[in-house]
């Protein structure tokens, strides 16, 4: 990260906030990277983050079936489905270079995502039940449960339209997301998300994040398809890079 | 080389820690990062419009032809954080701006730095990639 986006002095902990219901309070907006909360590399901010500690972040590589293998590599970036503007899934929204807020209750929780417009309802049910007649969707369907100080989210029901990460991630329709959220005592909240697909992966696939609170910044309207000739001119290119070849 | 050596190591601790500045495609099959372009002329007109903006502007060639084009920009609401005021981009101001030329032939690009008539700059959207 630029040195610029950091604000300078020493990190500053304090008790993480709770709710008045105990929880660790994670409501507010988030962000894990991008331009608007890192800046322009030599220009100081205008959200400044406050500094934060180190903190690990496990990662396992994605690691296909031979078949979903094929796949992947059949796949280039024109078939991004967030080129279309259509939703990116989970975990791939978390890290988009936009923020997030969580809005939480004792009954469930709901994060609002700039990046797409897109949202996720979150009941909270401590037997992370789903219901047994779900429609496949982009986002899934999520339940999620506190696990002491951890927010564990559940989340199945998934279209196979999705990426997981980079490139041509494809995904089954029994792709599994298991994500962990904890609050830090340093102002910043860690993400963990754990894919289980037994029909596409060898073996799940760990990421996570550090998300921080940029100040002063808000969820705001972002609808993608308002106008979109990215598409158009990214398949002009690739005919031309084909005929020169 | 393009970047410095401190750039470098600022670029890699962001893959480390952090993710690409593009929301929604790929830099790299839309515009070509080694071919970068000053263009001089007059803004004939701004699309605040996502997922990205869109900054047009007539550029007059030696012989006096007048080329328009099309500089894609951050999303609106990015540009807003990172300082960049709707009120500094005003159609008929003349500015000079660097981009980064489309690989499809087309009149467009990816911009990046504008050079205002008082003389400052700001970033219109990513470095190259």
């Amino acid at each position: 990260m630029p040195a610029a986006a950091q604000a300078t002095g020493p990190v500053v902990h304090h008790p993480v906030p709770r709710t008045a219901d105990g929880k660790p309070d994670m409501s507010g907006t988030w962000q894990a990277g991008g331009v608007s909360i890192t800046g322009e590399a030599g220009a100081p901010p205008i959200h400044p983050l406050p500094p934060i500690d180190q903190h690990p972040i496990k990662r396992e590589p994605l690691v296909y079936k031979p078949q979903y293998e094929a796949r992947r590599k059949a796949l280039t970036v024109l078939d991004d489905p967030t080129l279309e503007c259509l939703l990116p899934g989970v975990p791939r929204i978390q890290t988009e270079p936009m923020p997030l807020e969580i809005v939480q209750t004792p009954k469930e929780i709901v994060v609002l995502y700039e990046s797409f417009r897109a949202w996720r309802r979150i009941p909270i049910n401590d037997k992370l039940e789903h219901s047994d007649d779900l429609t496949p969707t982009w986002m899934g369907d999520a339940v999620g449960r506190w696990e002491g100080d951890t927010f564990v989210v559940d989340t199945i029901g998934f279209n196979e339209k999705t990426w997981i990460s980079g490139t041509g991630t494809v995904h089954s329709d029994k792709m599994h997301v298991v994500e962990r959220y904890t609050l830090n005592n340093d102002g910043s909240l860690s993400w963990e998300a754990r894919v289980e697909d037994p029909v596409a992966l060898e073996k799940p696939y760990v990421t996570g994040a550090t998300f921080r609170a940029p100040i002063g910044v808000r969820v705001e309207e972002y609808e993608c398809i308002e106008n979109n000739p990215d598409p158009t001119h990214m398949k002009k290119a690739a005919e031309l890079d084909k005929a020169k070849k | 080389m393009k970047y410095g050596f401190l750039a470098a190591l600022a670029a890699g601790a962001m893959l480390l820690t952090a993710l690409p500045a593009m929301a929604h495609h790929s830099f790299a099959a839309e515009y070509d990062s080694h071919n970068v372009i000053t263009l001089t002329g007059t803004i004939s007109k701004v699309e605040w419009t996502n997922p990205h903006t869109y900054v047009y502007v007539d550029v007059k060639d030696a012989s006096g032809n007048m080329t328009t084009w099309a500089l894609e920009g951050y999303p609106p609401n990015t540009l807003k954080r990172t300082g960049f005021a709707r009120a500094v981009l005003k159609e008929g101001d003349s500015i000079t701006i660097t981009a980064y030329k489309s690989k499809d032939g087309s009149n467009t690009g990816a911009g990046r730095e504008i050079t205002f008539p008082d003389g400052s700059k700001k970033f219109l959207g990513p470095e190259g990639r």
